[in-house]
C-alpha cells in the first residue's frame, strides 16, 4: 500500500541527495556544489535498509493526481538522464495518453550500455530503494500492474533484488518489479533494444513505425527511461519542482549524476549541484593540466579548454547548449596533454564500429570507412583523403539506421573534426601534439587502440 | 501515401529500386535511397507490388 502523507509541496529540511546515505557524501565537500560520491571501482558499500531511506527521504506522497504529477514534472523541468534528455513529462503524458487496451508498462532502463558510465549502477547498489520509489509512482499513476528493471551490473541486480524483497515484505508496495539482466553490448541500452530483450528477444533495436509510448513491450504503452531519471522522479513529487529548481531550506536542490574519467586525479562518479561549473568540477577531480572534455559519452561533443576561462561556465542544460553541448549519458571524458583528442575520438569511433548491432546495411558498412577514415587523419598517414572520405561516407550513413548508433558516431566525429580543426591541420603536416605515446585514456577497460586499417 | 523501408530488416536486394526507381535508388553498398517519400496515388499498385516482392518484407505503405 502507499501510504498517504500529503500531496502538497513539503520543503525539505535536510540535505537531501541521491547519494545521501553514502559514504563519501558525508564528507565535506570544498565547493558544497560538486560531490565526490565514489571512485570507479566502487564496492557497494551501504545499502540503506528500507526504513532509513523513509527516514531519510520521507514516505512516498499520496493523493497524487496524474495533472499535479505532469504539472510538477513540467515546472522541474526534470530531462531524462540516460541519454536523449527528453523532458521526462511529455513522455509520461504520452504514455498516459496513449489510445490502448493495453495496461501501460513501466521500464527502468539501468543497463549503462555506455561504457564509461558508472553511475547508474552505484545510484542502484546505494540507493535501490529510489529508485524504485520513483517507479511505484509512475506505475501507480498510469495504472501500470508490471514494471521492469532493465540491468546488467551483477552488484547492481543483487540490491535491486534485496530491496523489491524488502518492500515486498513490508507491503510498501503492491507492484510487481521484474528484473531483466541486460546483456554486454553498447546497442543493448537503445529503447527498442531493451523492450525486444524483456519481451524475451535479442537486445537489439527494432524498426517501428509506432513509437514505444504507444505500443512497445508487447504492443502496450511504454514507460522507459534511465534509472537516474526514476531516482529524481521520488524526490521532486516529495519536495516539490520549487525544491527541484530553487533549493529548500536546508540549501540543497535538484541534482545530477556525472561519471567523470580519463585524465584526472580523481576519477568517479559525481553528484553535481546546479551553478557549479566545468572548472569547479576539474579541480575537484584533480585534472591538472586538461585540454579538452568530451561531454555526454561516446556520442557526445568536445570542448577544446585550450583558451583561458573557457571552463568558467556553470554546469546547467542552458549553459551546456550555449556551448553547443549536452550531458548526454552523464559522462565527462577528460583528456589531456599526454593523448590526443583526435587519436581518443578515432579509437572510440573503431571501438563503436566494431559495436553496431550489425542489422543495417548503411551502418555495417558506412562505420568501417567512416572509422578507417578518421584513422588515417589521428594517425597523420593521409589527412587529405581521411577527410575526403569523411565527406563522401558520412551522406550516406546519417539518418540510415534503424536505431541511434551511426549517427551517434558521426556526431562525434563532426564535433571531432570541428572542434579540433587545428590539431587535423597539425597532423597534415605528419605532427601531432600529443606529448605522450598514441593511447587512449577514453577507451572502455579492456577495448584494445588498433586504430588500424588505414594502411 | 508514404513509403517507409525498415532498415533492419532489408538485405540489399535491390528489386525495389528497379520497380521503383522514381523513388529509390541505391546506394554504393547496395542499399535503397529513399529519394521520395510521398507517393503519388496513380503509382500505389506498383509500390504494393514492390513491398510484396521485397524478399526481406521491408517496405511499409503508409496511409496518411
Amino acid at each position: 500500500m502507499i501510504e498517504s502523507v500529503s500531496a502538497s509541496i513539503m520543503a525539505p529540511t535536510g540535505p537531501r541527495r541521491l547519494s545521501l546515505g553514502w559514504e563519501s557524501a558525508q564528507r565535506p565537500v570544498p565547493s558544497g556544489r560538486v560531490a565526490f560520491v565514489s571512485d570507479l571501482s566502487a564496492r557497494p558499500r551501504l545499502v540503506m535498509p528500507l526504513a532509513e531511506h523513509v527516514a531519510a527521504y520521507g514516505r512516498l506522497p499520496g493523493g497524487l493526481t496524474m495533472r499535479m504529477v505532469l504539472d510538477t514534472l513540467r515546472a522541474a523541468n526534470l530531462t531524462g538522464r540516460g541519454g536523449a534528455g527528453f523532458p521526462f513529462w511529455k513522455k509520461l503524458q504520452a504514455v498516459a495518453t496513449a489510445e490502448s487496451r493495453k495496461s501501460p508498462v513501466v521500464i527502468a532502463n539501468g543497463s549503462e550500455s555506455e561504457p564509461l558510465s558508472k553511475k547508474d549502477a552505484l545510484l542502484l547498489k546505494n540507493n535501490p530503494h529510489l529508485v524504485l520509489d520513483g517507479i511505484s509512482l509512475v506505475a501507480g499513476m498510469l495504472g501500470a500492474k508490471s514494471a521492469y528493471l532493465y540491468v546488467k551490473d551483477r552488484e547492481a541486480h543483487t540490491a535491486v533484488n534485496a530491496a523489491i524483497r524488502e518492500r515486498r515484505e513490508r507491503g510498501i508496495s503492491e507492484l510487481r518489479v521484474t528484473i531483466v539482466e541486460a546483456p554486454a553490448g553498447y546497442v543493448a541500452g537503445q529503447e527498442t533494444a531493451v523492450v525486444r530483450r524483456i519481451g524475451k528477444g535479442p537486445a537489439l533495436p527494432q524498426f517501428s513505425l509506432d513509437r514505444i509510448s504507444s505500443s512497445g513491450l508487447r504492443g502496450a504503452p511504454t514507460l522507459l527511461s534511465n534509472v537516474e531519471t526514476f531516482a529524481h522522479v521520488a524526490m521532486i513529487l516529495r519536495f516539490g519542482a520549487e525544491w527541484y529548481r530553487q533549493g529548500g531550506q536546508g540549501g540543497d536542490r535538484g541534482t545530477r549524476l556525472l561519471t567523470l574519467v580519463g585524465a584526472v586525479g580523481r576519477p568517479g562518479v559525481y553528484e553535481l549541484s546546479p551553478g557549479a561549473s566545468l572548472a569547479e568540477l576539474l579541480r575537484e577531480a584533480d585534472a591538472s593540466d586538461p585540454r579538452a572534455v568530451l561531454f555526454g559519452g561516446y556520442f557526445g561533443r568536445w570542448i577544446d579548454l585550450g583558451a583561458p576561462n573557457t571552463a568558467k561556465f556553470p554546469l546547467d542544460d542552458q549553459a551546456l547548449a550555449e556551448h553547443k553541448l549536452s550531458f548526454g549519458a552523464g559522462i565527462l571524458g577528460v583528456v589531456g596533454r599526454e593523448t590526443c583528442p583526435v587519436v581518443e575520438a578515432a579509437a572510440i569511433t573503431e571501438y563503436l564500429a566494431g559495436q553496431s548491432a550489425g542489422q543495417c546495411g548503411p551502418c555495417v558498412h558506412g562505420l568501417p570507412e567512416i572509422s578507417t577514415a578518421m584513422a588515417r587523419i589521428a594517425l597523420s598517414s593521409d589527412v587529405e583523403r581521411g577527410m575526403h572520405d569523411l565527406r563522401s561516407v558520412i551522406p550516406l550513413v546519417e539518418h540510415r539506421g534503424g536505431c541511434q548508433h551511426p549517427d551517434g558516431v558521426i556526431q562525434l566525429v563532426r564535433s571531432t573534426v570541428g572542434a579540433f580543426a587545428e590539431e587535423v591541420k597539425l597532423h597534415r603536416s605528419g605532427r601531432c601534439s600529443a606529448q605522450g605515446s598514441h593511447t587512449s585514456v577514453l577507451l572502455p577497460p579492456g577495448a584494445s587502440v588498433g586504430t588500424g586499417g588505414a594502411g | 501515401m508514404r513509403l517507409v523501408i525498415d532498415p533492419t530488416r532489408c538485405h540489399g536486394h535491390g528489386t525495389c529500386a528497379q520497380l521503383l526507381d522514381e523513388y529509390i535508388r541505391l546506394d554504393k553498398w547496395h542499399y535503397p535511397i529513399v529519394a521520395k517519400q510521398k507517393v503519388s496515388v496513380s503509382h500505389a499498385d506498383l509500390l504494393r507490388r514492390a513491398a510484396q516482392l521485397c524478399p526481406e518484407l521491408a517496405i511499409s505503405i503508409v496511409d496518411e
